[in-house]
């Protein structure tokens, strides 16, 4: 029994750091333009597809560098065209663009790809379990969790380091001081758009090649991902990576001792989070109103 | 400190929001088809979106087929078919219901299909009862359809559980072992299915050495399986159903858990099969119907006439949608009215004939109970097949009467209206 705890706080921690992946993402984009993107699933599907279709020509590898900057492309392109024009106004017709986009994203998917799941192949030596006493730790999840950990270490080495990091940083905390110091606030979201827009399809092709592909994959993986931003706290990048950890572990945990209970420990965690502490884990105080 | 900026999205605006994606997603997209004056009104409530949106999608390619084909026989009754089509969604019983309202209120259908969804099947079937409305369930497999909530209206294609468990656990218990570990999705497919295997391996002298119940729309299984590799078992049997079995297998096949322990399941589907990469299309199954039949006449017609159309061989679900359609027809034309306690009487074991039955057993509804009685396919999975579309290689044609179980065992008692 202790073992099979054991692996699954080890498991929970594989399965949290790509909750964490996707979460960074949307808490980027939620930081400095007030937008709750709930369309980074259907990014994320997206990117997924991309690299599903660019597999045959230049293989697993070429796709996983080429699908997410193609994803943030496109990304940009929706923002250009249809969120730019939302910010400063009420966040609510954000969310309600966002959320009609991330229906239209899941059927023009549906459309082209087809509803029913398609296979995603990875390299075969990255299939196989690394030891079979440890037999959850495959090379493709060891993969994954390098991916993920140079992800957000170049993600926070760029907001630490970076001129555009710390005027993504700075714009988190006020914009129009930002602006008045003569930032262009535009190009500034959009690249912050774009970069949160990279996480979602990286995300996209690290699920697919985890779990299959279907045009629900992005549905599924959101939710946890708002859970991780809220249980983490708002406002806080590293707030969200550590939320995500934390309810990969909890939802490994639950399936040992409460295993239909998965997917709602993580809402028992949102909500406990909120009624303790309201901000989350490392959140501002100052987002509490 | 204090953020005086307006446009900031609060805490408590994000949780509001995630309520409201939530609930937002229960209600999809819907279809509607233009109609003709005094047709005869077929009304399709099945997913179209989420989990279940490929097999629902199967499912109406065959009532499109079948739908042509009557109208090109000269429709119902001499008048033209048509079919409106509902989004029931993948998992809410409401919406299932508020639209087999619709359909049967609004629209005035004269026969109501659908659920993929067990659940929403139920919940339909209490609809249409209630206004005395044939409908006819092509995929939602919980015994209680046919069973202890069975009603003299309701008639299903699909096998109960409790025939999938039967035709499957001999095969299982002969060449694998005795002691079982479930994975079953938490809901009424998945728990009478359970059931029906566990009660149909306790015949044989299996055990049940463990199990868990998992969440529908589970993403990852991974920890699942840790807990299933613990418990020791000679079979895994993986109940799940669409996207699921599909997560669930890969990951099973990532793990290597193939090479300790068989792995397997009752019910198996081509739209799963079709997701998986080579490698993890493996383990023992049941298929509800197969579309490779060599010397089964009008098989390979059926399979063309779907491949013309969709590109894809049929699959159970086509085969369902199929049936479904043309037993409203049949029924009609039996009775020779559209009455529906007159063609719920004509349909009391009813044979289907061998261009709609296309299968090598005979196919009837067992009068009593309403169900279809036709031929299962146990078999495994494979990587290749004679052709790219044979992910399936049949050991054993079981036909539906032999482990369909005596009727009074099915727990229906059916009233009939006087």
């Amino acid at each position: 029994m202790t073992q099979v705890v054991l692996f699954n706080v080890f498991n929970g921690l594989i399965v949290g750091a790509f909750y964490a992946l996707m979460a960074l993402g949307l808490s980027l984009i939620l930081n400095l333009s007030g937008v709750i993107n709930f369309a980074h699933g259907g990014f994320l599907a997206l990117g997924a597809y991309l690299a599903y279709t660019l597999i045959p020509y230049i293989g697993f590898w070429g796709a996983l560098i080429l699908a997410p900057p193609l994803t943030a492309v496109l990304g940009l392109v929706v923002e250009r065209l249809l969120i730019r024009p939302l910010y400063g106004q009420d966040p609510l017709y954000g969310l309600l663009l966002t959320f009609g986009l991330a229906y239209i994203f899941e059927d023009v998917t549906r459309f082209i790809w087809g509803a029913q799941s398609v296979p995603f192949q990875v390299p075969a030596w990255l299939m196989t379990s690394l030891s079979s006493q440890l037999f959850f730790i495959t090379g493709y999840r060891v993969f994954m969790v390098i991916i993920v950990t140079v992800a957000v270490g170049g993600l926070f080495a760029v907001l630490k380091y970076t001129r555009l990091g710390m005027r993504i940083r700075a714009g988190t905390r006020d914009l129009d001081t930002v602006s008045t110091l003569g930032v262009n606030v535009r190009v500034l979201r959009s690249l912050n758009f774009g970069i949160g827009i990279y996480m979602a399809g990286l995300a996209g092709v690290l699920a697919a090649g985890l779990l299959g592909l279907s045009p629900t994959i992005g549905a599924n993986l959101i939710m946890p991902s708002f859970v991780a931003i809220i249980v983490g706290g708002l406002g806080s990048l590293l707030g969200t990576l550590i939320g995500g950890l934390l309810i990969g572990v909890a939802s490994g945990l639950a399936a040992v001792y409460f295993p239909s209970a998965t997917e709602a420990v993580i809402y028992v965690m949102m909500g406990l989070v909120l009624l303790v502490r309201p901000r989350g884990l490392l959140g501002e105080e100052g987002r509490m109103h | 400190m204090a953020n005086a900026n307006p446009r900031r999205i609060s805490r408590r605006r994000l949780v509001k929001s995630g309520l409201a994606l939530g609930g937002a997603q229960i209600f999809g997209p819907f279809v509607m088809r233009a109609r003709a004056a005094d047709a005869v009104k077929i009304g399709l409530d099945n997913p179209l979106t989420g989990t279940y949106a490929a097999l629902g999608k199967n499912e109406l390619v065959g009532c499109q087929m079948a739908l042509e084909a009557i109208n090109a026989k000269g429709g119902v009754l001499g008048r033209p078919v048509e079919l409106i089509v509902e989004e029931s969604t993948s998992g809410d019983a409401g919406v299932a219901v508020q639209k087999a309202r619709k359909l049967i209120d609004g629209d005035k259908v004269n026969f109501l299909l659908g659920n993929v969804n067990s659940a929403l099947s139920l919940a339909m079937a209490q609809v249409s009862n209630e206004k005395g409305v044939l409908h006819i369930v092509p995929g939602g497999h919980t015994d209680a359809v046919t069973g202890a909530s069975c009603h003299w209206n309701v008639f299903r294609v699909c096998n109960t559980t409790q025939m999938e468990a039967n035709a499957v656990a001999s095969a299982l218990v002969k060449e694998y072992g005795k002691r079982w570990y479930y994975i079953t999705p938490d809901y009424a497919f998945g728990h009478t299915l359970e059931a029906g295997l566990i009660k149909a391996a306790t015949a044989l002298g299996g055990t049940r050495v463990g199990g868990d119940l998992t969440p529908v729309g589970t993403v990852d299984f991974s920890s699942y399986l840790i807990k299933a590799q613990a418990a020791n078992p000679d079979v895994i049997l993986f109940l799940l159903g669409g996207d699921d079995m599909l997560n669930a297998l890969k990951q099973a096949v990532q793990f290597g858990l193939d090479k300790k322990v068989h792995l397997a399941g009752a019910q198996q589907e081509m739209e799963p099969l079709e997701g998986l990469s080579p490698e993890a299309r493996i383990g023992t199954w049941v298929m509800e119907w197969y579309w490779n039949q060599p010397g089964v006449p009008h098989v390979a017609e059926f399979v063309e006439a779907t491949k013309k159309r969709t590109g894809r061989v049929p699959t159970a679900r086509t085969w369902f949608g199929y049936v479904s359609t043309w037993t409203c027809a049949l029924a009609a034309a039996k009775a020779k009215s559209l009455k529906a306690v007159d063609m719920a009487r004509a349909l009391q074991d009813f044979h289907l004939p061998p261009e709609i039955a296309l299968g090598p057993n005979p196919a009837f509804y067992r009068a009593g109970q309403n169900q279809l009685l036709a031929s299962l396919f146990v078999g495994e999975a494979q990587a290749k097949g004679s052709a790219p579309d044979d992910l399936f290689k049949v050991t054993k044609v079981v036909d539906g009467a032999q482990v369909a179980g005596p009727l009074e065992e099915s727990g229906c008692k059916m009233t009939w209206p006087t």
